[in-house]
C-alpha cells in the first residue's frame, strides 16, 4: 500500500517534470485557465447581484463553491488525468502497459497522465477558497472543516470519475459515454447550491454526488455544521470503496487491441 | 531443465456484436447478435529456461493474443498457464517483477523526458534502490550503446534508437523472461542486426529466456534456436529453427546462366517449372518428389546451352510462406 502510494507520488513528479519540459505551453495554459475561471465566477456574482440571493446563497458562497469545484477538478485532472484517459487506453489497447506493471493497477493508470490546464484550476481553486475564508471571516474551526472537506471533496471527485471512466472498459465508444455522464455529474456541481431543495437535493447528493464536492462543504463551513461535514466525509469513503470495486470489475472486461500507440 | 513457460490446452475466444440486416435497428441496438471468434484454440507447449523461441504466424494467427495471456493482460477462456512458476491470471503483479515485455508497435517510454528518466522510472516501478538503478543503467548504457542519446527526449530518438531503449528499459529489473512482440518492426537492416545481437548477448550473459513474435525471417534465423508456428489459433509446427528449412525441402532451385542468351523458352517436363525467364538468366524450381536434382540438371543441360549453374534450397521466407499458405488453404487445421 505505502509502496504503491510512494510510486504514485514519484509518477506524479515525473508527469509534472514532463509537462514543465514544454515550459511555454505549460505557463500559457495555466494562466489561460485561471483567466477563464475568473470570468466564470464574475458572471455568477453579477447574476446573484442582479436577481438577489437564491436559497440563502451569497456571492461569497459562490466564490467558495467555485473554489471547491475548481480545486477538486484541478487536483483530480492534473495529478490523476490518467483516469480520464481510461476509455482511450481501453479502446486502443494502450491499457496493456499498465497491466504489465507490478504496481497497483488503479494507481498506475491514474498517475499515467497529467493535464497542464488543470494546474490553473488548482491554483484558482485555492485562491477562491482563501478569498471565501476571508469573506465569511472564517474562524479556526471553520478553517479546519474547510481543510478536511477539501480533502474529502477531492476524494469524492476522484472516486466518481473512476466510476464514470471505467465505463470505457464496457463499451466500444466508452469515451463519449463517459464524457456525457461526467457532464451530468459536474455541471450541477457548479450551480448555486440554494437552487437544490427537496428531492433534487437528495438525488444530487446520494445518487449523483454533484453537491458533495462543493455545495455541502460550503454549507458545512459557513454554518459550522459538523453533521454536514460528517456526511461529506462518510460519502467520500463510501464512494471511494465503490469506485475501487467498480474499477476492478470493469478491468476484467478489458480485451486489449492492437492500435499503434506512443505511451507515457 | 526448468521451464520458463508451460501452457496446456489454452483457448481464447472473443465475442462481439454483429449487425443483422434481417432485423430492425432497435433490435440491433439493444439486443445485437453476438459472434464468437476463436483467437487461440487449444494450444500446448513449453519453453525451457534460457531458450530462445520464435513464435511466428501470419497476421491474426493468435501470436499477440497468446503473449497477452502469458503476461496476464488477457484472461484465457480455458486452459492453464505457468510462467516462471506463476499463474498469470492470478499472480499478474508478482509475475510482472520477473518478466520484461517489448511491443514493437507500442512504446512504454516517457516521450517528453530524456531516456534516463524513463530508465529511472522503470527502476522505481520495479522497486530498485537508487544505487541499483544507477548501476543497472550504467550496465545497460554500455551494453546497448545508449550513451550518445541517453540525455535526449525519447520523442526525438530515431526508431532504431527507441527500440534499443525500449529493450533496455524492459531489462532494467533483470527479468528471467523477455517477451517481444515484433521488436524489429520498421527498423533498417543495421538497426535490426544490432538489436538481434543485443538480444543474443543478454540471453548468453544473463541467461534470459527469449520468446518473440516476428514477421522478419532474419529475427527467426539469427536469433531463435526453436520455432513454434501458429496459424488460425493452432500450433502447426514446433521444431528447431535449423530443421525448419530441411523439413520443407520439397523444392530445389536452379539458376542457369546461358553461354550466349536464352532466345526461347521450351515447355518443361513434369517436376520442373520456370520461376523467372530472362534472356540472361533462368530460375527453375524442381519438385524433388518427382525429379532428382541430378535429373533436373541433366534435363536443363539437354534443353539449353548453359555456361553456369547454381543449385540452392528454398530460403526460410519461402518455407514459412509455404507453411502459412498451406494451413490457410485448409478448411480446418485442427
Amino acid at each position: 500500500m505505502m509502496n504503491d502510494l510512494s510510486f504514485a507520488l514519484y509518477a506524479i513528479k515525473k508527469n509534472i517534470q514532463a509537462s514543465a519540459e514544454l515550459r511555454t505551453s505549460f505557463l500559457t495554459i495555466v494562466i489561460g485557465m485561471m483567466i477563464n475561471n475568473v470570468a466564470f465566477i464574475l458572471l455568477w456574482i453579477f447574476f446573484i447581484k442582479a436577481v438577489g440571493e437564491i436559497g440563502g446563497w451569497t456571492p461569497a458562497d459562490i466564490v467558495g463553491l467555485n473554489g471547491f469545484a475548481a480545486l477538486t477538478y484541478g487536483l483530480a485532472f492534473s495529478t490523476f488525468y490518467g483516469i480520464r484517459k481510461m476509455p482511450d487506453y481501453a479502446a486502443t489497447g494502450a491499457f496493456d502497459r499498465f497491466m504489465l506493471s507490478p504496481k497497483n493497477l488503479l494507481v498506475r493508470v491514474s498517475t499515467s497522465a497529467f493535464s497542464t490546464s488543470a494546474v490553473g484550476d488548482v491554483l484558482f481553486g485555492a485562491l477562491c477558497l482563501t478569498i471565501f475564508s476571508f469573506l465569511i471571516h472564517a474562524n479556526a474551526i471553520q478553517l479546519a472543516i474547510l481543510l478536511v472537506l477539501a480533502f474529502a471533496a477531492c476524494l469524492v471527485f476522484i472516486s466518481t470519475i473512476i466510476i464514470i471512466y471505467s465505463i470505457g472498459f464496457l463499451f466500444t465508444d466508452g469515451n463519449n459515454v463517459s464524457e456525457g455522464i461526467f457532464q451530468l455529474f459536474f455541471t450541477p456541481a457548479m450551480f448555486d447550491g440554494g437552487a437544490y431543495q427537496g428531492g433534487m437535493r437528495l438525488i444530487f447528493t446520494f445518487i449523483i454526488p454533484s453537491l458533495v464536492i462543493g455545495t455541502l462543504p460550503v454549507e458545512a463551513i459557513k454554518d459550522t455544521s459538523f453533521a454536514k461535514a460528517a456526511l461529506v466525509v462518510a460519502l467520500s469513503i463510501i464512494w471511494f470503496l465503490l469506485s475501487v470495486l467498480i474499477f476492478n470489475r470493469s478491468v476484467k472486461k478489458y480485451e486489449s487491441s492492437n492500435f499503434m500507440t506512443f505511451g507515457n | 531443465m526448468p521451464k520458463s513457460i508451460e501452457i496446456s490446452h489454452l483457448t481464447k475466444k472473443f465475442t462481439f456484436p454483429v449487425k443483422n440486416e434481417q432485423v430492425g435497428w432497435v433490435k440491433n441496438l439493444f439486443a445485437p447478435e453476438k459472434r464468437e471468434v476463436v483467437a487461440v484454440s487449444d494450444i500446448s507447449f513449453s519453453v525451457a529456461a534460457g531458450e530462445r523461441v520464435a513464435f511466428i504466424g501470419p497476421n491474426g494467427a493468435g501470436k499477440s493474443t497468446t503473449i497477452k495471456m502469458l503476461t496476464g493482460i488477457l484472461f484465457p477462456t480455458s486452459g492453464t498457464m505457468n510462467v516462471l512458476g506463476f499463474d498469470p491470471t492470478k499472480d499478474r503483479k508478482k509475475l510482472a517483477y520477473q518478466i520484461g515485455t517489448v511491443f514493437g508497435q507500442r512504446s512504454q517510454l516517457l516521450p517528453n523526458l530524456p531516456l534516463t528518466d524513463s530508465l529511472e522510472f522503470f527502476g522505481v516501478m520495479y522497486d530498485l534502490t537508487n544505487a541499483q538503478i544507477k548501476k543497472r543503467v550504467a550496465e545497460l548504457t554500455k551494453l546497448f550503446s545508449l550513451g550518445e542519446f541517453i540525455d535526449q527526449p525519447v520523442r526525438k530518438l530515431s526508431l532504431g534508437q527507441r527500440m534499443r531503449a525500449e529493450v533496455a528499459a524492459s531489462l532494467i529489473h533483470k527479468p528471467k523472461l523477455i517477451l517481444l512482440d515484433e521488436p524489429t518492426i520498421g527498423l533498417d537492416v543495421v538497426a535490426k542486426k544490432a538489436l538481434r545481437d543485443l538480444l543474443l548477448t543478454i540471453n548468453k550473459e544473463e541467461k534470459t529466456t527469449i520468446f518473440l513474435t516476428s514477421h522478419d525471417v532474419g529475427d527467426i534465423e539469427s536469433l531463435c534456436e526453436r520455432t513454434i508456428i501458429i496459424n488460425r489459433g493452432t500450433v502447426i509446427k514446433d521444431l528447431p529453427t535449423a530443421d525448419l528449412a530441411k523439413s520443407f525441402a520439397f523444392e530445389k532451385y536452379i539458376d542457369l546462366i546461358p553461354t550466349d542468351k536464352f532466345a526461347s523458352f521450351v515447355e518443361l517436363p513434369a517436376g520442373l517449372r520456370y520461376l523467372s525467364k530472362e534472356p540472361n538468366k533462368l530460375t527453375i524450381a524442381v519438385d524433388v518428389n518427382k525429379l532428382s536434382t541430378k535429373e533436373a540438371i541433366k534435363t536443363m543441360l539437354d534443353l539449353y546451352d548453359i555456361e553456369d549453374i547454381d543449385v540452392y534450397n528454398a530460403d526460410m521466407e519461402t518455407v514459412i510462406r509455404y507453411i502459412y499458405e498451406r494451413t490457410a488453404a485448409r478448411p480446418d487445421n485442427n
